[in-house]
């Protein structure tokens, strides 16, 4: 009879979950075919059809505070397909919108190569996938919705590992469920992970890690035993997919996220991308975990830890200076790590942990970071 | 210890052009075939030039024996309606070198002559068979000779010599060479082509050794006016050539004989008449102004020798002694040798200064160069730092090397005269090009005349595009005093000028159909090399040329942003046609709908507009 009830329950559960997504689902072809009928009404009444897309010029991309990351100004520009310098890329975005309406009805999933090659069958060209992507972003800006919500996704994958049960809402795979520390491996970050229901963890963190290698000794370490914990590895810059999910693991699971890089500019501002995103990605929200902390490799970790080091390069000093005048490296930690990256002008990898021993980096470094990371 | 003892020989111009023949482009069967031709239609074209008459020339090739594989000899004939050559001149003209009649400045496309008889050498050491000349000077007899050249001597041998009865004037040459004709062909072929465009009063025909005949009618009935000869510049002179006109400007105290007295009596009036001294002098202060040189120098011995002519017919001049103002004379009478002296206050000191030491500076660069006047004259003078009645014959080596240096170095002489220039004019060259490549643009310049080192020339440049021509230009049609120039196209200066013009700028992308001639008319064309198929960058003709070249490409960036906008309405038209259908479509299905909008009226609307507006541009283009 429990059983049953139990049985039943999650026959809701899962019911109640598909319906979720059949409702975003919903939303996003119903605005679809808004824009299509703008369209069509202006073709019918005999016009050049015409509409107006976010500009995504630099001068047109500002900080929100109130936010914590970049958006799009009120500059707007009007694309229309009588002027003949915009009619191709204006007939791009029509056959876009028209291919993401067939994928996302019938709830199959493609690449950034694939929408570049299936173009091909409309004749549709494109010059390469360069042009494809930029009227990818094109239809982003337009519908203020992420390419994965038209079920695109890029070719990157990151991957994750950590007890987290998660349920599949992808065709084939409903109500299937998966716990993520069952291969050591770690699971790629996908489209089928991006949209699974996240059902529930015992973990109490979630640590995103720059590197594959390191990620691979914090399994092995069992760090996401000792520390309760999901880890994350992003592969240099975190994927817009990988940051959704985290985003997911912070909002819906209510798990903080901390960020571990390479002591240098650049680890500094794959934490602040995860954190604020990035003015490439400003005509979009829900990428962003404000609450994220870079705990470390600091530019004071160097001193304070005795790293070997190695100097930075021209292009780092120039990225160093570059990010000083973005208005979030102003305060805080950013703004200081900054200072001193710039004062010392060398750099140490998250690797240089091992010239005291190759757990060092999970004994001693990572239980103290952890626990300043609750006064951050 | 032996010594090898060197012999010198002075050898003939003829056996220096013999040894030295890769100088005139005489290096193999290939390069002298074509050589050979230019030089013979160069002469035939220049000689008609000279005497205005519209040329009519005739070049035929033909292989002696058409079976043997080449190289072989070939016999090469050019016939002109020009002058002729008077039958006393033929074997000379032909039959030695450097033997012409193409002296003096002027523009013309040889000079000297030289190239006609290289060939007519070449003929003769590759075939061993003579030239055959016949010549109409007054178009009733024609005189036909074969001649041969004696290498050694320079000297013509004449084979053969007939008359016989002709109506037309004319000349045309005949040599048998050792040629390569399936290398030279395409060569040769361009060059009478390219020579026509060039030419466009001139008529050519040229019937090629496999049976082709090659016709260029004149399409243009005027001639160009021909240049005339003038003095040199003083810009364009060297020490030598100084040298040679003191040479020129003094005189010889002439021999006093009976011939001379008696000439002198005659001119006086005074043939019979017996007179004394002082009437004869008194007679030749009248006659004076009427008198001759010669006359002039012989009274002027009398009026310091106080002699009558009875006395003078005993005596001989032995010397005149300007510095001491002395003139020594050798009395045979005496037997001994006598002087007197001379008052340089006298009217006749000057005379007789004058002659023996030629004139005075400003008066020789007056007299001498062109654009000279006797301010200039006095200003240059102080400029050398040399008198200005200073004698040109008393100049040592020395001061006439620092003459020739001042004569470069000083920037007050008027730029040299271009009369003696015979540029096309803009209107043949306009004409000739439309009617070569039926373009859709042509644009023509004439520079004004300018100068280099003391050389007057002018550029005259055309640019066209579309029609007949091929693409993948600029193709540069390069000419100098109405010479194509074909070999060496990578060293020459019109090549490097227009290499270094961005096109882009100028609206002309991509492989363009689009031509280039460029015509420079000198009375010395600065080549590269000897073979005379480069022009070397003077800092002048390259400035020129290129201020030609941007007039004439701003022209054309106007025709192509016209043709720009034409081909942009064509481009719109066809984008909305290829693009609004799959707009349709795709917005059909994205908004759910069955039918697809009825846009179609809207779409042939436009389409027909922007035809309109491609056709209107086009129009405008055509008209213009």
């Amino acid at each position: 009879m429990k059983l049953a009830t139990s049985k039943k329950q999650k026959e809701n559960k899962i019911k109640s979950r598909s319906k979720k997504a059949d409702d975003k689902q919903k939303t996003i072809l119903e605005m679809l075919k808004s824009h299509g009928a703008k369209i069509y009404d202006d073709l019918d009444n005999g016009q050049f059809p015409k509409f107006s897309i976010p500009s995504r010029s630099v001068s047109n991309i500002v900080y929100d505070k109130k936010l914590r990351q970049y958006v799009l100004g009120n500059n707007a520009a009007l694309r229309s397909s009588r002027n003949s310098a915009q009619l191709r890329s204006f007939t791009q975005l029509m056959w876009l919108a028209f291919f993401a309406n067939r994928l996302t009805n019938e709830r199959k999933s493609s690449t950034l190569r694939d929408v570049y090659y299936s173009s091909q069958a409309f004749a549709v060209e494109f010059e390469d996938q360069s042009e494809s992507d930029n009227i990818i972003v094109d239809l982003e800006a337009v519908t203020s919705r992420a390419r994965e919500d038209f079920h695109i996704f890029p070719e990157e994958r990151s991957s994750i590992f950590g007890d987290l049960n998660i349920e599949y809402t992808i065709p084939g795979y409903e109500g299937k469920t998966m716990n993520l520390a069952n291969h050591p491996d770690g699971y790629s970050i996908g489209p089928s992970l991006t949209t699974a229901e996240l059902v529930d963890t015992s973990a109490e963190i979630v640590i995103a890690i720059e590197k594959g290698g390191l990620f691979t000794r914090f399994v092995e370490e069992q760090v996401d035993k000792k520390f309760k914990s999901i880890i994350i590895n992003t592969g240099g810059q975190a994927p817009r997919s990988t940051r959704t999910l985290l985003k997911r693991l912070h909002d819906e699971m209510k798990l903080p996220v901390i960020c571990l890089t390479d002591g240098d500019v650049y680890g500094e501002h794959i934490a602040m991308v995860i954190k604020s995103g990035s003015a490439n990605a400003a005509h979009l929200r829900e990428l962003t975990v404000p609450d994220a902390k870079w705990v470390g490799v600091w530019a004071t970790d160097i001193e304070k830890y005795k790293l070997p080091t190695i100097p930075m390069t021209e292009s780092d000093i120039k990225r160093c200076y570059d990010l000083k005048k973005d208005p979030r490296y102003q305060d805080g930690i950013w703004k200081k790590e900054l200072d001193v990256f710039l004062r010392l002008k060398r750099k140490a990898e998250l690797e240089a942990f091992s010239k005291y021993g190759l757990t060092n980096i999970t004994d001693k470094y990572l239980p103290q970071k952890l626990e300043l990371a609750k006064s951050l | 210890m032996s010594s090898i003892k060197e012999k010198f020989n002075q050898i003939s111009p003829s056996e220096f052009f013999y040894s030295n023949r890769d100088l005139a482009g005489f290096s193999n069967p290939t390069r002298s075939l074509y050589t050979a031709v230019r030089e013979f239609v160069e002469n035939a074209l220049d000689a008609c030039d000279q005497k205005g008459i519209l040329p009519d020339v005739h070049l035929t090739i033909k292989a002696v024996d058409p079976e043997k594989s080449d190289p072989k000899p070939y016999i090469l004939t050019v016939k002109d309606n020009g002058p002729g050559i008077d039958a006393e001149h033929i074997p000379l003209a032909f039959g030695t070198v450097l033997y012409g009649s193409k002296f003096g400045l002027k523009q013309a496309r040889g000079m000297f002559g030289l190239g006609a008889t290289m060939a007519i050498l070449y003929g003769q050491i590759t075939t061993n068979k003579p030239v055959t000349v016949k010549s109409s000077s007054d178009a009733k007899t024609q005189n036909q000779f074969e001649i041969l050249l004696d290498i050694q001597k320079n000297k013509p041998v004449i084979v053969k010599h007939t008359t016989k009865e002709i109506s037309k004037k004319g000349l045309s040459v005949s040599i048998c060479l050792e040629g390569d004709y399936s290398k030279a062909g395409n060569k040769i072929r361009d060059y009478v082509y390219e020579t026509s465009l060039i030419t466009p009063y001139a008529s050519i025909t040229f019937d090629d050794p496999k049976g082709q005949k090659f016709s260029h009618p004149r399409f243009v009935k005027d001639i160009p006016a021909p240049p005339t000869i003038i003095r040199p510049h003083p810009h364009g002179i060297d020490v030598e050539r100084i040298r040679r006109m003191i040479v020129e400007s003094q005189f010889e105290i002439p021999t006093i004989d009976d011939t001379m007295i008696e000439k002198v009596r005659k001119d006086l009036g005074l043939s019979k008449k017996i007179l004394s001294f002082t009437s004869i002098m008194d007679k030749a202060k009248k006659k004076w102004k009427t008198l001759p040189r010669q006359v002039r120098v012989v009274i002027a011995l009398m009026s310091f020798l106080k002699m009558d002519f009875e006395k003078l017919n005993k005596i001989r001049i032995e010397d005149l002694d300007i510095p001491n103002k002395k003139l020594f004379y050798w009395d045979f009478g005496d037997s001994q040798s006598k002087s007197v002296d001379m008052d340089p206050e006298s009217q006749y000191y000057k005379q007789l200064t004058n002659t023996v030491q030629g004139e005075p500076l400003t008066t020789f660069l007056t007299k001498r160069f062109q654009r000279v006047g006797p301010t200039t004259a006095l200003k240059f003078a102080a400029f050398a730092k040399l008198k200005p009645e200073k004698r040109m014959g008393t100049l040592t080596n020395q001061e006439l090397v620092n003459l020739s240096d001042a004569l470069q170095k000083f920037d007050d002489f008027m730029a040299p005269d271009s009369s003696c220039l015979a540029p096309l004019g803009a209107e043949p060259l306009e004409k000739g090009i439309k009617k070569f490549f039926n373009p859709d643009f042509v644009a023509v310049v004439q520079r004004p005349a300018s100068a280099y080192s003391g050389f007057p020339f002018i550029i005259e440049m055309g640019i066209a595009y579309g029609g007949d021509i091929k693409s993948g230009g600029p193709h540069v049609y390069r000419y100098a005093n109405r010479i194509p120039l074909l070999y060496d196209e990578g060293s020459d200066v019109v090549i490097k000028v227009v290499n270094d013009t961005d096109w882009g700028r100028y609206k002309v992308k991509g492989e363009p159909p689009f031509i280039i001639v460029s015509h420079i008319c000198s009375t010395r064309i600065p080549y590269k090399t000897a073979g005379k198929e480069n022009v070397a960058d003077r800092q002048e003709i390259e400035r020129e040329l290129r201020l030609a070249l941007q007039f004439l490409s701003r022209k054309l960036a106007s025709f192509m942003s016209k043709r720009g906008q034409a081909e942009m309405a064509k481009k719109r038209a066809n984008l909305y046609a290829k693009y609004i259908p799959m707009i349709a479509e795709f917005c059909t299905e994205l908004s759910g709908k069955k039918k697809e909008p009825n846009y179609k009226k809207m779409l042939e609307t436009e389409i027909a507009s922007e035809t309109k507006k491609a056709v209107k541009e086009e129009n405008e283009i055509g008209n213009k």
